[in-house]
């Protein structure tokens, strides 16, 4: 597959990265040749075959039970009246 | 004979029979740290309260408690591994402050064993890598030769094994980032099986892979370690089974297969070396035969779709609002605010995140991503069908030996297929263990031998077998 | 004829369960000192990883059994990969329907209104991201945002509906009716602050689909609809493209918005959550599930009629458990179901306060009537001690204090004048003011009604107007 600029100017606003020229000029061409590295898969005849995957019995999920935290989770120290501050919408 | 020296076997021991105490030996070993550290560069951080979690462990000695298998074994643990209130960094800026308000399960198990967290090890950022080169806190050198990469992304942890800062430690392993540095730093190195090992409190980066593993200067150490962590955790619904115990025992006939494509491809000085390692197997009373495993075409691309996808997605939490690094949200539009500290992971995190939202995205999860959980199967099914005849698997860990500093950072795909030999285990849920087959101009080798789902303790039984046999001693001099 | 098409997607918060989806945290989250009802998991920290709720699977699946859903053997969740402030992981955990694995319930269908049926898409389980607030309230002044991850991990109930609507009345209907449902079956405490959420989704005359996200009560569905179809109506008479798009309601102005951010740059890059093993329902989910599935509306309103109340009745009870579990309550109290049910629905209604009852979200805001009073009311009139018009009166007199039937008609002397000596003098009383009256009504029969009103007034309505006559008539005779 080819990979172009834009796709991958894309792919940072999608993953939220900040990508300079440099950057992006470099990843284009790193994922491009990734990417052709991981197209072998395409050529595989896996039509009939079950992704793998792990399983569970319905039985065996969590019983619902609720249980307090004990301590403080939040790292921030950017906090308000309990609240965490976070940056602010558009 | 120094205590930094001893396997944790002999460490606790020592400590119970009260020849010498579990602070003084640690107080050897933080002195130990101090002198290596400057060459080697295995810790991100070392444990400020491990003295005094020694000198409780000598009270309960003293008081007639019981202190556990692991009584006063300095442990190393990978810096992806949560211990509370011990920084944990994944080698990262992204989580430079971030102080874990819980222990991971295998933390807490290890604890319960007597043993002490002395540090945090390097790795690679977010065990991204094969080299220990890419992380916020400097690059891990083998103490083989310290102008060498360690192997990765564990390279910490078994650099500090290896350079006796520590007995034991424990790594992640979600394509090799156990076996591989296990392998060029000649220590003992185990992924297990896929849900043997509770991976609560281990920082995600591919989760349908990884597994934390032990890493020892000796199989005995490895089974000490995996016997304190292993068994089914109610914090993680992919653990499965009871509590297994395993032991040290010498077992005779076993089946061997070395895989043909293991060894083609291989640095021809490595493949000589396995091939004597069947050798000494052979010698031991094992049934050694050539076999082949047509899957490992199409392992390292099923590899890096699955684990740069799931990276991709496991890293979206780290946006920098509820805990990482000092950056005030205040006067940020949101967008921008996590673009901007985003932009603080380094460059095969971001390499790695793009690359998978590239496999996921709109139109290509068939072609890749499903693909590839397809070929895991495929792969499985041909491995179920070899452990019909064989008991265990052999080939090189890994197809190279250490390499300079530098050498591959710039080109991610050569980095990639260092990965080879060590992805099958995880890509079907199956143990594995590097173990040291000896070396080569002064640089190490390690012998990979894998089994069938949950057969830990054949592994085990064939690592010794050869451990016993090869008898490829000693310490790097640092 | 520009005929129009609606569907609904429905998120229903899951109440009845005591702890979130993923983790022990409380699912009553209300009313809670900000961020105190986290833990590691649900603040999305490194290492953690989901823990799925069982009550929350055996939810849904009561949730999908009622509107008719299949639900298939093996279940998966998905991560919905996107950014939000609110998010903790920045994924969210959903299900999704794709390569042979599909969500918990997929293509049902259910019967609402009179005969209406609308098909169900897909009954889904999720989590809840936590909450936005504003310093001083102010999205647009405010330098920061206030982030409170309290609801966030709550399980959630997706119930999606094919575009099955065509009128906009229906939408109120079926969500009267998925209302009663799920606090039948003690999934969601609908009447709970922003427990149901609704989007829909809107399309004129064959044309482009327009979704409205962001209607905070199910009040505000229709108002939304409606508003839409006009939109696009007019926007198709003036020969304007109606764009595909996603727009939000405005609550203030009652309006649809373009969205700011523009829904199909989003790439959710859904794939099977790995920390989740594929959850093994087996064929016994479904049966066990059925048979600890509690009474469903339906079948309440087949009881209800054979106790003897009207369809109609019997309808408006079970469109809301609050009333119908008021009936059952009030009738253990004194076992006359249609006497209690006609109070319920046509008397005690009638003093429903609308605006509190949308405010505190109950029925029976601010009325301080509980079933132990309706039922003593229905056992006074059925017992003749006072007369229905009497009843009344003292319904409204109770209704506020609380007090009871029995005692107030004591009190104030409401029962029937049983003393006939007593309804003689009154009926005396009022010969002697009335006398054009008393004149007329010897020789006109109809005039006697008149008479007997004044009578009736002068009594206060405690006179037993059967008696009253016939001592009117008598005492006519003699005049």
């Amino acid at each position: 597959m080819m990979v172009t600029k834009e796709q991958v100017k894309h792919l940072g606003w999608l993953a939220r990265i900040e990508l300079s020229d440099a950057e992006l000029e470099r990843y284009t061409e790193q994922i491009e040749g990734i990417v052709k590295y991981l197209d072998k898969l395409d050529a595989m005849p896996l039509q009939q075959v079950k992704p793998i995957a792990t399983r569970k019995k319905f039985a065996d999920l969590r019983p619902d039970e609720p249980a307090e935290f004990e301590g403080d989770a939040l790292g921030t120290k950017y906090r308000k009246d309990g609240f965490v501050k976070g940056p602010r919408m558009a | 004979m120094p205590l930094y020296t001893l396997g944790a076997g002999q460490v606790a021991a020592g400590v119970k029979s009260r020849e010498f105490s579990a602070e003084e030996y640690i107080q050897q070993l933080l002195e130990r740290i101090e002198k290596v550290e400057p060459k080697v560069n295995a810790f991100v951080t070392i444990n400020k309260g491990a003295i005094e979690h020694a000198r409780t462990i000598d009270k309960k000695i003293r008081d007639g408690e019981q202190a556990g298998p692991l009584a006063g074994v300095a442990v190393s643990i990978k810096d992806n591994i949560c211990t509370k209130g011990i920084r944990t960094t994944c080698a990262s800026r992204m989580l430079e402050s971030f102080v874990p308000p819980y222990d991971a399960t295998v933390v807490t198990r290890l604890q319960d064993a007597g043993a002490i967290v002395i540090g945090k090890a390097n790795l690679d950022e977010f065990a991204m890598g094969s080299t220990t080169e890419f992380s916020r806190y400097g690059t891990t050198r083998n103490p083989w030769d310290i102008s060498r990469v360690p192997g990765g992304s564990s390279g910490g942890s078994a650099a500090s094994v290896a350079a006796q800062e520590c007995a034991a430690s424990l790594g992640s392993d979600a394509g090799g980032s156990v076996r591989c540095p296990a392998s060029f730093c000649s220590v003992v190195g185990m992924k297990p099986t896929y849900g043997l090992i509770s991976r609560y409190g281990l920082v995600s980066y591919a989760n349908s892979l990884e597994q934390v593993g032990p890493i020892g200067r000796t199989v005995s150490d490895v089974v000490s370690v995996l016997n304190a962590i292993a068994g089914a955790d109610e914090n993680d619904h992919t653990t499965v089974g009871g509590k297994p115990v395993y032991t040290l025992q010498e077992r005779k006939g076993l089946r061997v297969g070395l895989v043909r494509e293991f060894i083609e491809d291989t640095d021809p000085a490595v493949a000589k070396m396995i091939l004597r390692a069947m050798d000494t197997l052979e010698g031991q009373g094992c049934k050694c035969k050539e076999t082949s495993l047509e899957s490992v075409a199409y392992a390292l691309a099923s590899y890096y779709t699955i684990a740069t996808a799931e990276a991709s997605s496991n890293l979206a939490r780290y946006d920098n609002v509820r805990y990482g690094f000092d950056m005030s949200p205040e006067g940020y539009e949101w967008n921008s605010y996590f673009a901007k500290a985003r932009s603080s992971f380094g460059e095969e995190a971001k390499r790695r995140i793009i690359t998978g939202s590239y496999v996921l995205s709109s139109g290509y999860y068939g072609k890749y991503y499903l693909k590839a959980q397809q070929a895991r199967s495929l792969l499985k099914d041909e491995l179920k069908a070899l452990f019909k005849s064989c008991d265990v698997l052999i080939g090189p860990t890994m197809p190279i030996l250490p390499f300079k500093i530098g050498e591959k950072i710039d080109d991610p795909l050569k980095m990639y297929l260092v990965d080879i030999d060590t992805v099958i285990a995880n890509l079907a849920g199956m143990p594995a263990i590097s173990v040291p087959a000896g070396f080569v101009d002064g640089l190490p080798v390690g012998l990979q031998l894998m089994a069938d789902e949950f057969q830990e303790q054949t592994i085990l039984d064939a690592a010794y077998l050869f451990e016993q046999a090869a008898n490829v001693r000693g310490s790097p001099e640092l | 004829m520009m005929e129009q098409k609606m569907g609904l997607e429905i998120h229903c918060q899951v109440t009845g369960t005591k702890s979130k989806l993923f983790c022990k945290c409380r699912c009553d989250y209300r009313g809670k000192a900000p961020n105190a009802n986290t833990c590691p998991t649900c603040l999305g920290l490194p290492g953690t990883l989901p823990l799925l709720n069982q009550k929350a699977v055996e939810f849904a699946g009561m949730t999908s059994i009622a509107l008719g859903c299949k639900v298939p053997d093996e279940i998966a969740f998905y991560r919905k990969n996107y950014f939000y402030p609110d998010l903790p992981k920045n994924f969210q955990l959903t299900q999704y329907n794709a390569y042979d694995i599909t969500s918990i319930g997929v293509e049902g269908g259910l019967e609402y209104g009179d005969g209406k049926s609308v098909r169900i898409r897909r009954v889904q389980l999720e989590e809840d991201p936590g909450r936005l607030v504003y310093d001083g309230g102010n999205m647009e002044t405010s330098v920061y945002a206030l982030i409170d991850y309290n609801r966030a991990g709550v399980p959630l109930v997706e119930i999606v509906t094919e575009p099955d609507f065509v009128d906009p009345k229906e939408i109120r209907l079926f969500l009267d009716k998925i209302t009663s449902i799920v606090e039948h079956l003690g999934l969601c405490g609908t009447k709970l602050e922003g427990s149901v959420r609704c989007d829909a989704n809107v399309s004129v005359g064959g044309g482009k689909r327009v979704e409205i996200k962001n209607v905070g009560s199910f009040a505000d569905v229709e108002k939304a609809v409606r508003y839409e179809i006009t939109r696009q109506k007019t926007m198709t008479s003036r020969d304007l493209e109606v764009r595909s798009e996603t727009r939000h309601w405005d609550d203030a102005r009652k309006v649809t918005k373009e969205s700011r951010t523009k829904e199909e740059e989003q790439d959710y890059r859904y794939f099977p959550e790995p920390d989740i093993p594929t959850v093994v329902l087996g064929s016994e989910f479904v049966s066990s599930a059925q048979r600890s599935m509690p009474e469903l509306p339906d079948a309440r309103k087949v009881r209800f009629v054979k106790h003897g109340l009207s369809a109609h009745v019997a309808q408006v009870l079970i469109n809301n458990k609050e009333l119908a579990d008021f009936f059952e309550s009030a009738i253990k109290f004194y076992s006359s179901p249609k006497e209690i049910a006609n109070w319920i629905v046509t008397d005690l209604m009638s003093f429903v306060d609308e605006r509190q009852k949308e405010q505190e979200r109950s029925m029976f805001a601010g009325l301080k009537v509980g079933p132990e009073h309706i039922a003593d009311l229905a056992k006074l009139v059925d017992q003749d001690t006072i007369n229905r018009a009497t009843a009344k009166q003292i319904l409204g007199l109770i209704v506020r204090p609380g007090e009871m039937p029995s005692q107030v008609a004591h009190k104030t002397h409401a029962g029937k004048i049983d003393d006939v000596s007593e309804l003689a003098q009154t009926i005396d009383s009022v010969f002697e003011t009335e006398h054009a009256a008393v004149q007329d009504a010897t020789l006109n029969p109809n005039a006697i009604n008149f008479l007997l009103g004044k009578v009736m007034q002068a009594t206060k309505g405690r006179a037993d107007p059967k008696a009253a006559l016939e001592m009117i008539q008598k005492k006519l005779k003699e005049v």
